[in-house]
Formats: structure tokens, C-alpha cells, sequence
């Protein structure tokens, strides 16, 4: 009985430890889908002129998860009511927040690229998407850093908490 | 007389879990957590030692006071 809670207390660490890593490890690659994302906006917007609405249809159908339930979440909002844009784009970006491993720090950016979302001509609005790839760009470099550093550690950290508090206990 | 010596072996696992997660925290740059992990390891084992310690004092207690 006491083996079998040590393992159990071993195994829910190291989960531990490894989803840590994993939330470090999948950052960056959720920054990327997002730059990704914005290039595909300012192309569908600078050059074929389309609609905000169809623009985000457009560009769920070429991202994956989960910037693409983000931007189908945003058309499907857009299509069914028509309240303040801003509000709606808030509420994506939460819900994006709780499905994948950004920071607050990149929540920022997307709001404030948000507020400037459909008030300028072209040529404004593709200077504000290049501020906001920009600030992205910093933010990437950031976690990449981020991610060499603690990956690692984060899973050696969780088994040998584990082993510790087994230690303690046994 | 040592009646159970798993003790032992508990301060010993202990020091080696503790030294491992120092080298680690160190190896990453984190100094002063390294360090603050190898204080509350070392207050564990104190309590531990100290544990044993107080029922040794009773012991020596009982056998001359009464």
C-alpha cells in the first residue's frame, strides 16, 4: 500500500514537471501560428481587399489549432450579431488565452492590435499589423529563450521533487 | 542502540535529492533558489536529527531520574 502511494506521488510530480515543459516547449510554436496568422491577414486585407469577416475565414481555413478556432471563433461572432468589434475580439483573445500556452504579455499585443483593427485605409492598417509582427518577433525570441533554459529542468525538477517528498514521507 | 536504521538511509536520499536539485537549479542560473533548496533541505534533515536527538536526551533522562 505505501509502494503504491510513493508511485502515484512519483508519477503525479513528473506529470507535473513534464506538462510544465511541454506548456514552455509549445509557447513559441503558438507565437509562430500567430505571426503566421497576421502575414496571412495582411496579404487578404492589403492585396485582395477583402471584408474583416471573410479575411478571418480565410485565414482559419489555412492555420491550425489553436489560432484557427480563434479566428473561426471571431468570424462566426462577426456573422451572428453585430456588436462592437472590439468586444468581440476580446473575448476570442481570452478564450485563446485559456486554450493555448501564451503569456499575458502577448495577450497585450493582440489586444492592442485589436483596437486598431478596422479603423484605418490599407496603408495604415499594414503599418499597424507590421508593429504588431514586430512585437510578436520580440516576444518569440523571448520564450525561445525561455524554452532552452527551464525545459530541461522542468522535468528533472518534477521527478526529483517526487523522489523528495517520498523521501520525507516514507 | 540503533533500533531502525531507515533513518539513516532517509538522510542519506535526502542529501543526494537535495545536492542534485542544487547542481540543477545552479546549472540553470537560478543561484538563490538553489541555494534557498538547499537550506529547506538542510532544516529537514535538522528536524529529523533533532527528533532523534530529544528522544535520546529522554532516554538518558529515564534511565538516571528514575
Amino acid at each position: 500500500m505505501k509502494w503504491i502511494g510513493a508511485l502515484l506521488l512519483v508519477g503525479a510530480t513528473t506529470w507535473a514537471g513534464f506538462e510544465w515543459s511541454h506548456r514552455l516547449i509549445m509557447r513559441p510554436k503558438h507565437i509562430r501560428l500567430i505571426k503566421n496568422a497576421l502575414q496571412i491577414l495582411e496579404a487578404e486585407i492589403v492585396y485582395s481587399q477583402m471584408p474583416l469577416r471573410d479575411a478571418f475565414q480565410r485565414v482559419a481555413g489555412q492555420i491550425p489549432n489553436p489560432v484557427h478556432s480563434f479566428f473561426y471563433g471571431l468570424y462566426a461572432a462577426m456573422k451572428e450579431k453585430h456588436i462592437d468589434f472590439y468586444e468581440v475580439w476580446k473575448s476570442q483573445v481570452d478564450r485563446l488565452m485559456e486554450r493555448s500556452c501564451l503569456h499575458r504579455n502577448e495577450r497585450e499585443i493582440l489586444y492592442q492590435f485589436g483596437r486598431t483593427l478596422g479603423q484605418h485605409d490599407f496603408y495604415q492598417q499594414q503599418k499597424h499589423i507590421q508593429l504588431a509582427l514586430t512585437h510578436l518577433e520580440r516576444e518569440l525570441e523571448d520564450a525561445r529563450d525561455e524554452q532552452l533554459k527551464y525545459s530541461k529542468m522542468a522535468k528533472t525538477l518534477g521527478i526529483l521533487s517526487g523522489l523528495f517528498i517520498v523521501l520525507l514521507l516514507i | 542502540m540503533l533500533t531502525d536504521p531507515s533513518i539513516l538511509f532517509q538522510i542519506a536520499g535526502i542529501g543526494i535529492i537535495v545536492a542534485l536539485i542544487h547542481s540543477i537549479l545552479k546549472q540553470m542560473g537560478k543561484e538563490e533558489i538553489a541555494q534557498f533548496a538547499t537550506l529547506i533541505g538542510f532544516i529537514i534533515v535538522l528536524v529529523i536529527v533533532i527528533n532523534g536527538l530529544s528522544n535520546l536526551f529522554q532516554q538518558i533522562k529515564s534511565v538516571f531520574l528514575f
